[in-house]
């Protein structure tokens, strides 16, 4: 973790006259602000916009509404290299900056407005909040613009929140109002425990697994920040929701062995020069030639009546007595080694004891001693097993660097942050996530032009994305606590836990998808990321779509120089997110498929590729659309084959080689049933209404790609679910993703089909597809009794997969009628939600096309298909 | 070595020694790393011998008993001068058995409870020296049975130690267990005692008596852990340690109920300040080290009595051996974490628990049904009243000769 020091602190206040060195060293380092932003809806009144409001709704991208909080905006000059930071002007608007002022590091979270690069039509302009953590600067100057408000206040929490007070009010007229270190402290662990997903995360043997926790079921428990010294937290939630947060606290316990003791008497020891350096030579050490271990003790063997293995450590530094040795014939690294273990061990001790005598479940450690470092935390964790006999675990945080700034931002009252559910909050990691490895944080790039110059800088200086070396394999990077690691360290990168931090978008419309069977046990991927041969099979494949994709997205904006610039940028950046997965697969937290393919195109919009597949995608709806007539002639008795989707590629590859309804015929004789997962029929009686059970009553359908796919498979299913009474809701993404339809797109391809067929017509008028007008769903059902109406909502998300713990509003407003979904493409079926299940019938429909997934999931080979049928789980 | 120590009076329910005077052995030995503790009964020159005793004696309540006088002797050696001890066996013909008993079956005549580390290493030496044979004892089992023997005869044989104050303490034998048991050696255990016989190792810490000689010796240079203690009291530990007022601009950080004169962090203050380890005094070295050692273990060990519900907590072990300022740290440790609900207590004979346990472990020893009043202990004539100085040396400290002695009357 960069530090940001006090020299640092007189640049953050545009002092940076003051200390000449620390302005050299500034000069070759680019800032990058690795930050956590929270976008937040626009004002009261936007919360009631976003209920959803058919038809019109969809034409707007409201999958990330804005908030009028005007507020500090951050902002980076980058060119010049003097970033600015501009601290508020309105008294009113303060709620956006909270510093926590540490003895080494000074933590800074600030909520910031900025422009909304997701709107493309043009029609509305929007501001969003930004919502950020910074912890610290690295030989940055931060200049800031005095404000012109004399009377502002900012919370600040830490020791020098103190002591800097003055150095505030004199250069920025700002006054610090000061929190309490242990409250902020648990007011921040409680948010982000509560607000974000896979937060914690537990570390033995090298190997981290994050960990979900029932909300509901956070408390009490302990909080350990290990600082200098070490406090001991206990906390328990209120049992009736108070001003003052969502927990009560106690210190019921600390010790005065703590970071402080580690460093200073690693210091006195070794010579080292810094905490890190320190911590680095622990890395190599090999604490058995200080510490007495039960062998020496006992001549090699095991203390087994008590339960003492022969490498466990009896008493630390005990060998230092009996050898005839000055402290010059001990090597520091050993020294290190032995000073971490014992601290950490007697840490985790202690804090498992005072977690046996509260009862409680959950012991979190944070604080500046542990930093990520992967030793010390398998130690902390190795004791805690160890003395609970497998009955407790360590745990920490992702954002453990900030709990202190984040409860400072969350003692300002009124900042609506009280309530947050975790499925509003989206973490993104923006382009610099990969180069600056967690550690360097700056200024948000706001301007396209400067991410770009950015990029290129990177790219002039050959810098690498933080040195990648080569991983330990999990599992050898020693079993921590008393165990003799069964590698040393040097297999280990110091920083090889360092977790990246991501930008925080806050959107409050989003909710969990009600038709989940069970919410708390769903997990959207297939394919989970941390298993290391899935990650390396994944980065080949999209490191082997780059090229292509950077063509496409390129011309998608003319093929301009200005769109080259861009496309070799997105490249880089999306290669070095890859990279840096690829050297630390844990550094984003949990990470599925789901989310790197989102990754890929949050990558590309952030260098404005808004629609990399625009003209593509109606290339192929138009030609679709054609045949559309054709095959519906056909249809009549045929249902089966034309419902899964068509691979974009192999289908513009047909595209060049004969008519679309050639290609349909030509594909079903290939699908020929059974398929590999084939529940075909059981639907097919269901759907048809057999056994005396009524049609459904609505279906949502989740739509994939673009042209034949929608056009020649969707709407004609949704023709047979319509033409036996159900309705249908097409459920499309907010934001493109690929060649898949949005929900924008989607009025257009209906109207054009609806040419074509009377009841696909008769349906989308009475949804209210058809008119500009706008109807409720709810509505259009009653009002238009003549037709079942088609409907179209927006799913909330721009990726080609789809999480249903967090979708649109509108969305979970239609669900509520629905009794049957229906999943269709790879992404949405297969890539997530192939497992999940639901309260209602639902059918998975795919044809998989990647052979290794084939494998994998259907035991199957590419190009089989998927028509997986479930009756409702209820 | 004066006559001294604790003389015992027996007069009833005395089955187990006098039946089986003849087996009554009278040596033991607790061979550790660093010191050599030795336990031996020798009876008083008017011994009788009576073996109608043995019957008689087992019917309870009988008059007719026979009053066996002698004394538990209590010596220590250092275990690199072991041929101190060897000699002093030899000297006082301890190893052939039954020092007032001949007839004693040639076979099991040069068997001796031993426990400890060396009784292992040692064990050869023993044979080739003296033609002994040592009997291992575990070393908890000696370790529990010695507390446990100790805290039941020996009047006044537990004490607390608050500034600076003794304090002795009647424990009621009814009313012992279950109690913790903390063994302070190189490393510390904490033993759960429920009875004779009955415990559970239940924790422990590698931050022990070790630690601070090990790193004391890094960081001062001392030649021996008796000099590094003798440093700590002339140190400072605000010169090294960061505490609470140093963060908090000399308030406390009442909120919690911390002083400011509370350590916040053990040598926090090497930190932040250019210092390198020749420019801090050794004493105050020392003393933070002690500080920082005792308060843990002083932590930990109130943390797992509370846990299983014990009332009380006795230290022992090498790291201790009477020590005034490390007791008095252990007890200002155990009284801020338990909030002055529990109290850190002391054995006299702490040092000779593992041997005292091994003597018990002969068969028939005869000192299990030992009840307080039946010893009566002698004290030293070289002994200081009960109420020590701070920095004086207790009771039982080790004398010139690197012996002490206690003995107890046994009267059957």
């Amino acid at each position: 973790m960069a530090g940001l020091t006090e020299d640092h602190l007189h640049h953050l206040l545009g002092t940076n006259d003051i200390n000449d060195d620390a302005s050299k060293n500034k000069v070759d380092h680019i800032v990058v602000i690795k930050d956590t932003v929270v976008e937040r809806e626009a004002g009261g009144a936007g919360d009631k916009e976003m209920v959803p409001v058919a038809g019109s709704s969809i034409h707007r991208s409201t999958s990330r509404p804005q908030l009028d909080l005007s507020g500090a905006a951050i902002q980076g000059n980058f060119e010049e290299r003097d970033p600015t930071i501009l601290l508020p002007n309105q008294s009113d608007d303060i709620s956006h900056l909270a510093l926590d002022i540490g003895g080494s590091l000074i933590k800074l979270i600030y909520f910031s407005r900025h422009e909304d690069r997701f709107v493309n039509d043009g029609r509305k302009r929007s501001v969003k909040g930004r919502f950020g953590v910074s912890n610290g600067v690295d030989s940055s100057c931060w200049h800031a613009e005095v404000p012109k408000n004399e009377n502002a206040v900012i919370k600040a929490t830490g020791g020098g929140a103190h002591k800097f007070a003055d150095l505030f009010k004199e250069r920025l007229g700002i006054s610090i109002d000061k929190e309490d270190e242990m409250d902020c402290l648990v007011a921040g662990a409680n948010f982000l425990l509560k607000a974000i997903r896979h937060e914690a995360f537990t570390h033995m043997e090298g190997h981290k697994e994050f960990v979900q926790i029932d909300h509901n079921d956070l408390f009490p428990y302990l909080l350990v920040n290990i600082g200098s010294g070490v406090s001991m937290i206990k906390v328990t939630p209120l049992l009736f929701l108070t001003v003052d947060g969502d927990g009560k606290f106690q210190r019921v316990s600390g010790t005065n062995v703590g970071g402080g003791t580690y460093w200073g008497l690693g210091r006195l020891l070794t010579k080292c020069k810094s905490f890190d350096e320190l911590l680095e030579l622990s890395q190599r050490g090999d604490n058995r030639t200080i510490d007495m271990l039960v062998g020496d003790i006992y001549g090699g063997m095991d203390y087994s009546k008590i339960g003492l293995s022969a490498s466990t450590i009896a008493s630390s530094f005990g060998k230092a007595i009996s050898e005839n040795k000055d402290i010059e014939d001990y090597r520091p690294e050993d020294i290190s080694l032995s000073l971490l273990r014992m601290i950490s061990y007697n840490i985790g001790q202690i804090a498992y004891l005072n977690a046996l005598r509260f009862g409680l479940k959950r012991i979190f450690f944070g604080g500046f001693f542990i930093r990520g470092h992967a030793y010390t935390m398998d130690t902390i964790s190795f004791a805690v097993q160890f003395w609970s006999k497998g009955q407790a675990q360590a745990m920490f945080l992702r954002h453990e660097g900030f709990l202190g700034a984040l409860g400072a931002f969350m003692s300002y009252e009124k900042h609506g942050l009280d309530d947050l559910m975790v499925h509003q909050l989206v973490e993104r990691f923006p382009m610099g996530a990969p180069y600056t490895g967690g550690k360097i944080h700056g200024p948000p790039l706001g301007d396209l032009n400067e991410k770009i110059s950015w990029m290129e800088k990177f790219v002039q200086k050959g810098t690498e994305i933080t040195a990648p070396v080569p991983m330990a394999p999990p599992g050898t990077t020693g079993l921590g606590g008393f165990e003799v690691p069964s590698s040393r360290g040097n297999t280990l990168r110091s920083d090889a836990s360092n977790l990246n931090v991501g930008v925080l978008h806050l959107v409050p419309t989003l909710e969990v998808f009600p038709l989940l069977a069970d919410q708390k046990t769903y997990e959207p991927n297939t394919i989970d990321l941390s298993d290391p041969g899935e990650l390396e099979y994944w980065f080949t494949v999209l490191s082997g779509h780059l090229p292509d994709l950077v063509d496409k997205a390129v011309a998608s904006e003319g093929g301009t120089d200005d769109a080259k610039r861009r496309g070799d940028a997105f490249a880089r950046a999306f290669s070095a997110h890859l990279a840096r997965l690829m050297e630390e697969p844990a550094a984003y937290g949990k990470l599925g498929l789901a989310n790197l393919l989102e990754l890929r195109e949050e990558c590309l919009r952030e260098f404005q590729f808004v629609d990399a597949y625009r003209s593509i995608k109606q290339r192929e709806n138009e030609a679709s659309l054609a045949v559309l007539p054709d095959l519906l002639l056909e249809l009549d008795s045929v249902l089966a084959a034309n419902i899964f989707d068509w691979g974009s590629r192999a289908c513009v590859d047909l595209y060049h080689q004969g008519t679309i309804i050639e290609i349909y015929r030509m594909s079903r004789k290939k699908m020929q049933r059974p398929w590999r997962v084939d529940n075909f029929d059981a639907f097919k009686e269901r759907m048809i209404g057999g056994s005396g059970k009524k049609p459904h009553k609505r279906a949502l359908l989740f739509v994939d790609n673009s042209g034949a796919d929608i056009v020649l498979g969707m709407l004609p299913l949704a023709r047979e679910l319509l033409r036996r009474g159900t309705e249908v809701v097409l459920v499309a993404n907010s934001l493109p993703a690929l060649n898949d339809v949005t929900a924008m797109e989607l009025p257009e391809i209906v109207a054009e089909a609806a040419k074509h067929c009377d009841i696909l017509r008769g349906a989308a008028e009475a949804g209210g597809l058809l008119v500009d007008a706008m109807i409720n769903i709810q509505d259009g059902s009653k009002e238009n009794s003549s037709a079942v109406p088609l409907m179209a909502v927006e799913n909330g998300c721009g990726s080609p997969c789809i999480d249903l713990r967090q979708v649109s509003s509108e969305l979970a407003a239609a669900a509520k009628d629905a009794d049957l979904v229906i999943l269709e493409g790879m992404g949405r079926s297969l890539h997530t939600n192939f497992n999940a299940q639901f309260k209602c019938d639902t059918l998975k429909l795919a044809m998989v096309k990647n052979q290794r997934l084939a494998e994998k999931l259907i035991i199957g080979n590419i190009y089989d298909c998927v028509c997986r049928y479930e009756p409702a789980t209820r | 070595m004066e006559g001294d120590g604790i003389q015992v009076e027996r007069r009833d329910e005395i089955a187990a020694l006098n039946s089986s005077a003849d087996e009554v052995s009278h040596l033991a030995l607790d061979i550790g790393g660093t010191l050599i503790k030795m336990v031996y009964f020798s009876s008083d020159s008017d011994w009788p011998v009576d073996d109608e005793g043995k019957r008689s004696s087992k019917e309870k309540g009988s008059k007719n008993c026979n009053f066996v006088n002698g004394r538990l002797h209590f010596m220590k050696f250092e275990t690199r001068k072991i041929n101190d001890c060897l000699q002093f066996i030899s000297s006082k013909q301890l190893h052939h058995y039954g020092g007032w008993h001949t007839e004693a079956p040639v076979d099991c005549k040069n068997i001796i409870k031993a426990t400890g580390g060396g009784a292992f290493k040692f064990a050869d030496l023993f044979k080739e020296k003296l033609e002994i044979s040592l009997d291992k004892v575990e070393e908890m089992d000696s370790l529990v049975a010695g507390a446990n023997f100790l805290l039941k005869a020996v009047d006044r044989e537990a004490f607390t130690y608050m500034d600076g104050e003794k304090e002795y303490l009647q424990i009621d034998h009814n009313d012992l267990y279950p109690y913790l048991l903390v063994n302070i050696g190189s490393g510390v255990s904490m033993i759960k005692v429920d009875g004779d016989g009955v415990y559970e190792r239940v924790s422990g810490t590698s931050i022990g008596g070790g630690t601070f000689w090990g790193l004391g010796k890094l960081l001062t240079k001392c030649k021996s852990f008796d000099e590094l203690l003798e440093l700590s009291h002339q140190g400072n530990n605000r010169v090294i340690d960061m505490l609470v007022g140093d963060i908090y601009g000399g308030m406390d950080y009442s909120k919690i109920g911390l002083s400011s004169t509370a350590i916040a962090s053990s040598f926090g203050k090497a930190i932040s300040e250019n210092k390198e380890i020749e420019d801090y005094r050794p004493e105050d070295v020392a003393r933070s080290l002690l500080r920082m050692i005792s308060n843990n273990i002083g932590q930990i060990s109130y943390l797992n009595a509370l846990r299983f519900g014990l009332k009380r907590i006795f230290f022992g072990g090498f790291f201790i051996r009477g020590h005034a300022y490390t007791m008095d740290t252990i007890a200002v440790a155990v009284n801020f974490w338990s909030k002055g609900e529990a109290k850190a207590m002391f054995l006299r004979h702490e040092g000779f628990l593992g041997v005292m346990g091994a003597f018990m472990s002969y068969p028939n020893n005869g000192l299990d049904h030992l009840m307080s009043k039946q010893l009566v202990e002698q004290l030293p004539k070289s002994a200081c009243c009960p109420k020590h100085e701070a920095r004086s040396p207790l009771l039982g400290d080790l004398t010139e000769n690197g012996s002490i002695e206690c003995s107890v009357q046994l009267c059957l």
